[in-house]
């Protein structure tokens, strides 16, 4: 498949505009500006555009939310905190591919009569702050965005926010409320962001890699784009694979490809001659899968029924030298330093699965603790105010589902049975 | 109409509410923890889940709005395990201290883990250790009980506005903090506490003292601090206040409550409270029996009223009695005494404001509901800071802003800086210019409608073709005064909030004219902010020289006539002398007595010596009180009097609602109407009532506006102005206006002496209240920071003296302070703001004092000099 979000990626000075532009760069904005900003989104829904910052949500129907509601001024927010563990597809965009981002989001400004857009840019992603705001800096010294962008009467002004470094503030309100200067703390919804998002008015929030295939669906229109990938769920995908594989990296790959063609195909095998024990398959909120289970299409549509989901792309290979016991662990201190601590299940719940797992990778653990870890996660799972706690609960029974003997050798054996 | 079915039962709802709201109405009761009424919907604790048809997941009950059709369960074995779960999350992050947590008893937790039933603690892991603290002087905080349900902040930022809290940390270390870190360093209202749902916020006026179950009672009162008259419970343990506790959603206050009303009850139980009358004895007070002090008072003043008539004796009735104190008080002085030399505490502003206000625009004018503030779009404030003089009313302000309500304020009000005013600050004693330039402005783009023709006249007498320029001395550019005076044209419903400071100038009356005048011409409603709690009460009550219960002038025969046929005593027909011109004729021999009901003239006056000297001259000076005053030191009797606490009656607030005082302390002493009633009969004249209701009965047939007007109709709510009485709503022809002379002149080293009236403090009961004290605990001078640096001032001590007198005073650079001007509070015995001022100009038509003659030199102290 030929590059798409990639494309350029390398060439040292991708990221300059002028490889951007010999490239063809911006000349897909200068034809969106010629279209109805409501004929961009129904281009969108056709090429049934799905948001890749991890639910899948379609792009096309959050716009024309967005778009109905009739109060303005409208903002663009782009998803650029990448914080889910494992997820690194985004920054190559932001770091090598700038212009991509800032192409689609001004035909999404355009298409959403937004004249402000936002990237709300990961704290601990300080080098592509700098790369973003001198891209933005082009960009406008060229008239591609800023007033009158290339002529069109339409206006688009960017500016990059840098978060803090807290995982929730990439949850879409909690997002919203950082932006505006608050402590990231999810929102209730309803009402959605597309109806009031920051500052009260409507907002759209899409990922980095969502709004980056603007571009290329706009130069190809909805059919070629459709055509590319699974049926259900068309377009080039970035999949950033870490662990145990050979050639561990993010590839643009066409929606649908199976996890074991990425292992194997794309990513050269697990490592050393060793053999598989467990992927993850989109970050780490994601259920984990047992090497039986790889054959599934990466996709939103296909993998719930595999029993996992697509998430952020990001696959996490392990192989047989690791201990799942420690890896729910590092897990579940992951959710509890993150969670932001607005709901009891997630806030204490989270907290206690931490510690009784803490203790069973110790050596401590008691009989009865995996029936006690099933509960409280069974006491969390549903009830949490946004997402995280739930993702949280779902690590560990996924874990305690594929992989209980080696919980029960940990108890029985007080310790780590493959030290 | 919304159609929901709620466990099975059919709920009809006339709008959209939350599944919490719609189960409350059909008396379904779900658990919460931090859903509170009236806070922002927050949806954390997750105890209010139930099951809603066709939703996957529980809901909480306390976000979800209903829809038409919906089918809720709020009860049910997967509802209750889930609660279950949440309480038992909780208790792993929530120490089992109930044995020794003040808030056992009345713990929402504790409650509903007994609800559920506890769970056998599956939790084994140490919990999370901190410290009570207890470095700030009135809130001890245990962050280690804090279930993180943000009810304190949401409360503090949303409602309060005050933002002096937050959550910090994340996840299970989410804990309240002050911004400040140990101490709250905020505007102590205290209302964090009423929210707490555990014990993580306390009191530590009453910590450790008692558990709630032992309150012997609680009694249903009104604060008796200030004007606005918030609603509260007493509990009472062993005759002592034990705390304050206001009644969530009820009273015009709905449950909010300031500092002063919250924590400054400590000075009921003081143990220099006054026991037993005192009588003077070679140059000392002595304790002696009622009996001898009432028989000395009655045979002392009928001797007065032989030698000299009535006429030369005069009263001071007081702003913190009760309606029924001051309407027996007056009665006492015109039909007992004969003489209507009888005015209160009022007439510092009050009082002359409204009685000029109302000769302008009609009876009742000021008489405006609190809570319409929060319908307004524009917020006029002019002369004082409401957030401090009154503070619920500013907290209905900044409600109003956040509505969206344009605040725009005339000299500085630091507690609405957050709420985006437009601050005007013109020169000192300025004011009046850019009013004027404000009405002319608003004369041209709104026109007259003829309503009012007397005043009309007036106003176009007063406004200058050209509005250009009026505002020139003022220093405010014309085009920030055309911006304020935009948005008040394009007002739908203005306020105009009138404080005090700009009522006790030197054209005080000019100032009311023409904010009454801009009220008129936008539609505006106006509040005069009244600091005491009955201030309003004293003036309806007719504690004024020209005027009768109900706001009948007593120079006009008919009414005066038909007073006396209903209280069957007689009126003397000439006008008395109001409270400033009462010392003058102390001085020159003409009042030979005076008789002071809980007021302390000799500290709480204006004009240092000479108020006191004026007193000396006296040949008896009686004073009931509560406390041995500056004033009641000089006096010739003193009896002691109750507190608000302590006893029944009425007061009237500053929008005209009587409510009913309550006694919740049993003591000894009397009522001040007792007293009276007592002395009446001493004296051979018959006043006797059976209660204060029986008080209240009389006036309800005397006043006009109270007609009918009983205790049972103010229970039953008839307790707005005007009751079911009539208004007088006879309007003046002329319009008294008289223009100040030359002003004086700042500079050179002289300040202006305003005076400062901060939220902590009120006086003489404030600095008895320990709680208070720790807050403001002595009186300091403010000055701007750019005065304070031209004299090398940076903090430190500093002497401030005047022609009346010197003090020394800590200085605190406040940047809220206008430069030219320094600002003391009269709160602290000795350090009064009053006593530096020479006798001060009256407002020949309000008869207010103006301060802004007195003026004072400022010189840094050498080193540390005594504090
Ligand atoms: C806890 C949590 C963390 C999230 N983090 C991210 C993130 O880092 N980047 C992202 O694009 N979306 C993240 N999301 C998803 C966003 O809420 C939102 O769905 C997304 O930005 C929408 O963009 P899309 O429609 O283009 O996918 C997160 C969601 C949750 C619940
Ligand atoms: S699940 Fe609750 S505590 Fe956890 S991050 Fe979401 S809102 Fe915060
Ligand atoms: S201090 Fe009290 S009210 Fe505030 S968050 Fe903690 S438990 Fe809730
Ligand atoms: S605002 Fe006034 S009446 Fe209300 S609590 Fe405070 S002092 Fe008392
Ligand atoms: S009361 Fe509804 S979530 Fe707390």
């Amino acid at each position: 498949m030929e590059k798409v979000l990639l494309a350029n990626i390398d060439n040292p000075k991708s990221a300059e505009i002028g490889v951007y532009e010999a490239s063809g760069g911006y000349d897909s904005l200068r034809k969106s500006l010629e279209l109805a900003p409501d004929d961009i989104i129904e281009t969108v829904k056709k090429a049934n555009l799905r948001g890749r910052g991890g639910a899948g949500f379609p792009t096309g129907m959050k716009w024309m939310f967005a778009s109905k509601d009739p109060k303005f001024p409208k903002y663009l927010v782009c998803n650029a905190d990448e914080g889910e563990p494992g997820t690194f597809k985004d920054r190559p965009i932001l770091e090598k591919n700038p212009h991509i981002l800032i192409e689609g989001m001004a035909i999404s400004g355009h298409a959403l009569k937004a004249e402000f857009g936002y990237i709300y840019l990961r704290g601990e992603y300080p080098a592509a702050k700098g790369i973003l705001e001198e891209a933005i800096r082009q960009a406008e010294a060229k008239g591609y965005i800023g007033d009158n962008m290339m002529g069109s009467g339409r206006n688009f002004k960017l500016a990059v926010h840098q978060g803090a470094g807290a995982y929730i503030c990439g949850e879409e309100t909690a997002l919203i409320e950082s932006l505006e200067g608050k402590k990231g703390h999810p929102r209730i919804k309803p009402p959605f962001p597309v109806n009031v998002g920051a500052w009260g008015m409507p907002t759209i929030v899409n990922n980095v890699e969502t709004l980056s295939n603007m571009p290329f669906l706009m130069r190809v229109g909805p059919e070629a784009y459709a055509a590319i990938g699974s049926k259900e769920c068309p377009g080039p995908k970035l999949f950033c694979v870490s662990g145990h594989v050979n050639k561990p990296g993010v590839y643009e790959l066409p929606m649908g490809v199976t996890l074991r063609e990425i292992i194997y195909d794309h990513c050269g095998g697990i490592k050393n001659g060793k053999t598989l024990k467990a992927v993850i398959p989109g970050g780490i909120s994601t259920p984990v899968l047992p090497p039986d289970k790889i054959d599934c299409p990466m996709d939103f549509v296909n993998m719930p029924k595999h029993g996992s989901m697509l998430g952020s792309g990001a696959v996490i290979v392990m192989d047989e030298s690791v201990c799942l016991v420690k890896v729910c662990l590092r897990a579940l201190k992951f959710f509890e330093h993150e969670s932001c601590g607005k709901c009891t299940p997630c806030r204490d719940g989270v907290s206690w699965l931490r510690q009784v797992l803490a203790r069973i990778e110790g050596g401590e653990g008691r009989p009865g603790d995996i029936e006690l870890l099933s509960e409280v996660a069974g006491n969390i799972t549903g009830k949490t105010f946004c997402p995280l706690g739930d993702g949280a609960a779902s690590v560990v029974l996924n874990f305690i589902k594929h992989f209980r003997d080696e919980f029960d050798m940990h108890i029985a054996r007080k310790g780590c049975p493959i030290k | 109409m919304i159609k929901v079915t709620i466990n099975g039962r059919e709920v009809q709802l006339d709008k959209q509410v939350t599944i919490l709201e719609a189960a409350r109405r059909a008396g379904i009761k779900i658990p919460t923890l931090c859903h509170f009424e009236g806070l922002e919907m927050y949806g954390g604790c997750r105890l209010c889940l139930v099951e809603v048809e066709k939703m996957p997941r529980l809901q909480t009950s306390c976000t979800l709005m209903v829809t038409d059709g919906m089918v809720i369960t709020t009860e049910s074995e997967q509802i209750a395990a889930a609660r279950r779960g949440m309480l038992e999350f909780i208790l792993t992050n929530h120490p089992l201290d109930c044995p020794f947590c003040d808030k056992a008893g009345e713990c929402e937790l504790q409650d509903l883990v007994y609800l559920y039933g506890g769970t056998e603690g599956r939790f084994t892991e140490p919990k999370a250790k901190h410290p009570e603290s207890n470095v700030d002087p009135i809130l001890a905080r245990n962050i280690e009980r804090c279930i993180s349900c943000t009810r304190c902040v949401r409360m503090c930022d949303g409602v309060v506005g005050a933002s002096a809290i937050s959550m910090i940390n994340r996840g299970r270390h989410t804990v309240m903090e002050p911004f400040s870190g140990g101490k709250f360093d905020c505007e102590y209202c205290g209302n964090c506490l009423t929210v707490c749902p555990v014990g993580s916020i306390l009191s530590r006026l009453y910590k450790e003292t008692y558990r709630p179950w032992q309150v012997e009672r609680t009694v249903r009162t009104v604060c008796g601090h200030c004007g606005v008259g918030c609603s509260y419970d007493l509990q009472v343990r062993d005759e002592a206040i034990k705390r304050v506790i206001p009644r969530i959603g009820e009273g015009l206050n709905r449950g909010l409550l300031c500092a002063r009303g919250r924590f400054g009850y400590e000075f009921v139980g003081a143990k220099d409270r006054l026991k037993k009358p005192l009588v003077r004895r070679d140059g000392n007070l002595v304790e002696t029996t009622w009996d001898e002090a009432l028989g000395f008072i009655a045979a002392k003043l009928s001797e007065v009223i032989k030698t000299h008539g009535g006429e030369a004796v005069a009263g001071i009735a007081s702003v913190r009695c009760t309606n029924e104190d001051n309407y027996v008080f007056q009665k006492f002085m015109r039909g007992v005494v004969g003489t209507n030399n009888i005015d209160s505490a009022a007439r510092m502003g009050f009082s002359g404001a409204q009685a000029y206000l109302e000769s302008l625009r009609g009876q009742g004018v000021s008489a405006n509901v609190i809570a319409g503030l929060a319908k307004s779009d524009v917020i006029f404030v002019a002369g004082g800071d409401p957030t401090m003089v009154t503070p619920i009313l500013g907290l209905e302000i900044r409600g109003a802003a956040k509505k969206g309500a344009k605040i725009i304020s005339l000299d500085p009000a630091p507690g609405l800086e957050f709420f985006n005013p437009h601050k005007i600050v013109p020169s000192l004693f300025a004011e009046g210019a850019v009013l004027e330039s404000l009405l002319c402005r608003a004369v041209s783009a709104r026109g007259m409608t003829g309503e009012l023709p007397h005043l009309e006249e007036a106003i176009r007498a007063a406004v200058s073709a050209e509005c250009a320029g009026v505002a020139a001395q003022s220093g405010v550019p014309d085009a920030e005064i055309e911006k304020a005076s935009a948005t008040i044209s394009g007002s739908q419903s203005p306020a105009f909030v009138i404080g005090p400071d700009i009522v006790q100038r030197a054209d005080g009356n000019r100032n009311l004219f023409l904010l009454a005048a801009l009220s008129y011409v936008t539609g505006g409603r106006i509040f005069l902010l009244s600091g005491k709690a009955n201030e309003q009460g004293a003036v309806d009550m007719g504690c004024l020289p020209d005027t009768l219960p109900g706001g009948r002038p007593l120079a006009i025969d008919g009414f005066r006539k038909r007073h006396e046929d209903a209280c069957g005593m007689s009126v003397p027909a000439r006008e008395g002398l109001s409270l400033m011109e009462m010392f003058p004729a102390m001085a020159d021999g003409r009042i030979k007595a005076l008789y002071v009901i809980g007021e302390n003239p000799a500290f709480n006056l204006p004009g240092g010596n000479s108020i006191k000297s004026a007193l000396e001259k006296l040949d008896l000076l009686v004073v009931q009180d509560i406390f041995l005053t500056e004033t009641a030191k000089m006096a010739d009797i003193v009896l002691p009097a109750l507190s608000w606490a302590e006893k029944d009656g009425t007061f009237t607030n500053l929008e005209r609602r009587i409510q009913r005082v309550r006694r919740g302390v049993n003591r000894e002493g009397r009522e001040d109407w007792r007293i009276l009633c007592d002395l009446a009969g001493r004296m051979g004249a018959a006043m006797e009532y059976a209660s204060s209701e029986a008080v209240m009965s009389e006036i309800a047939r005397v006043s006009p506006v109270h007609r009918d007007l009983h205790y049972s109709d103010i229970e039953a709510g008839a307790m707005q102005w005007p009751y079911h009485g009539e208004p007088l709503r006879g309007e003046a022809s002329t319009v008294s206006l008289v223009t100040a002379s030359a002003r004086p002149t700042v500079g050179s080293g002289r300040f202006a002496l305003l005076v400062d009236r901060p939220l902590f403090q009120s006086g003489t009961l404030t600095r008895r209240s320990k709680a208070l004290l720790k807050l403001i605990p002595k009186a300091t001078v403010k000055m701007n920071p750019l005065d304070a640096a031209s004299l090398g001032i940076s903090g430190g001590i500093v002497r401030v003296s005047s022609d009346a007198g010197s003090v020394e005073l800590e200085a605190v650079i406040d940047s809220s302070v206008q430069m030219g001007a320094v600002k003391i509070s009269n709160h602290f015995e000795g350090a009064g703001v009053f006593g530096l001022m020479t006798k001060p100009p009256v407002d020949p038509v309000t008869k207010a004092p103006a301060f802004e003659g007195c003026l004072v030199a400022v010189e840094p102290l050498k080193g540390d000099a005594k504090s």
